[in-house]
């Protein structure tokens, strides 16, 4: 694994690695998931939209649920590199991960950009392609993007799944 | 005036396309002319001619045609400035052009620029620029000025703009910039003639050193190719 010294600057050459940029332009997930089919048993489906205020990166993101797991989800990104292959990384690696799962490694993420701690082993260890990004501060959250979008659009499909009824 | 000529010229309003009604005043027959991308529509060519002149000119007027004497009414949409990049150039350029009569449209997906209480009085945009160019409808009367220097942002607006007829194009940053700008545009296919269209460094040269100076330097270009078209560099 390439060496992520924090503090010290990092080159885009050490930054925009070769796996990074393939996992970006190999866009696994990307596009939209089909409209649940009419007639079936209501699937949870959801999707949430966030964005970076301050460098304008956009994460659109479709998640259906099934069996307490993600069964399908399809992204559309607006953003840089990094933010392109967080969502590519997703879409290769959160099938089949339930809520705490996701929540899991959106914690390890976080740690690995701020700590440089090395991502658990799993579904989660190719996060550490990500690794070189600890140097950049500014840019964590083009990483952490598409997972906040993750996050938000499985809270969305449990709130259609669930909505609030009057107790009687 | 006449309901289809009156539906003609609003269809034409609605797609942002310049048209000139040309009444001959002998006869009274009124027929709208595209001066810009009709076959002449069966006016003389030095009618075509002259109608082109007074849109370029925005000023209706009368014309002795070889036909006899004829009135141009100029229909143009009016111009818009869109701004990509809610920056501090933008902040001086949007109310200038608003002053000079312009719509103005300063788009920025960074939504924590584009704010109401930096550009009070503004129409903003927090879309990307190509979603946002594609909803306002690039044509004729349109300029589109890139300023954010990050080319996810500026890339995307100057595709859209080259593949429009906007009479204006500029865009913001160093000579240094501007030959990578060309670099990756040249990779998406876009030609020498189409690149040249891009005015970078952007401004006419005035020696401008404050932020609005900038802007005024910018707003100057686009006035310049506006009234005296493409020629001017």
């Amino acid at each position: 694994m390439l060496a992520a010294g924090a503090g010290g600057p990092v080159s885009a050459e050490d930054l925009y690695h070769e796996a990074l940029v393939r996992l970006a332009q190999e866009a696994v997930g990307a596009g939209a998931l089909p409209a649940p089919v009419s007639g079936a048993a209501p699937a949870l489906q959801g999707s949430a939209t966030v964005d970076n205020p301050l460098c304008g990166d956009r994460v659109t993101m479709e998640v259906r649920v099934e069996g307490g797991g993600i069964a399908a989800l399809a992204h559309r990104v607006r953003g840089c590199v990094l933010c392109r292959a967080s969502a590519s990384l997703l879409g290769r690696a959160a099938t089949g991960l339930g809520t705490a799962q996701v929540e899991a490694a959106r914690g390890a993420l976080s740690a690995l950009l701020r700590e440089g701690t090395p991502p658990p082993p799993g579904p989660l260890a190719g996060l550490d392609v990500f690794a070189p990004a600890r140097a950049s501060p500014s840019r964590h959250s083009c990483v952490l993007l598409p997972f906040d979008a993750l996050q938000a659009a499985l809270r969305d499909a449990l709130a259609r799944a669930f909505p609030q009824r009057d107790t009687r | 005036m006449r309901r289809p000529v009156l539906a003609a010229l609003r269809a034409d309003l609605a797609a942002k396309r310049p048209v000139v009604l040309v009444t001959h005043l002998g006869t009274g027959e009124a027929r709208p002319v595209h001066p810009f991308d009709g076959d002449g529509e069966g006016v003389a060519p030095a009618v075509l001619e002259a109608a082109r002149l007074a849109a370029q000119e925005d000023q209706s007027r009368a014309f002795e045609s070889p036909e006899g004497r004829v009135f141009l009414r100029v229909y143009n949409p009016p111009v818009q400035v869109i701004i990509v990049g809610a920056v501090h150039v933008a902040q001086a350029l949007a109310p200038m052009v608003q002053l000079v009569g312009y719509d103005v449209l300063v788009v920025d997906p960074r939504s924590a620029f584009a704010t109401e209480a930096r550009f009070p009085a503004v129409p903003l945009s927090t879309e990307w620029p190509d979603e946002a160019l594609a909803g306002v409808g690039l044509g004729r009367r349109t300029a589109v000025v890139t300023m954010t220097h990050d080319p996810k942002i500026d890339d995307p607006a100057l595709e859209a703009a080259l593949r429009s007829e906007s009479f204006y194009i500029g865009a913001l940053g160093s000579k240094k910039t501007q030959a990578a700008r060309r670099e990756r545009l040249a990779g998406r296919g876009f030609d020498e003639a189409a690149l040249a269209r891009i005015h970078g460094p952007v401004g006419l040269s005035v020696g401008a050193v404050s932020t609005a100076e900038i802007a005024v330097a910018i707003l100057a270009q686009v006035v310049a190719c506006l009234r005296r078209g493409p020629a001017a560099r």
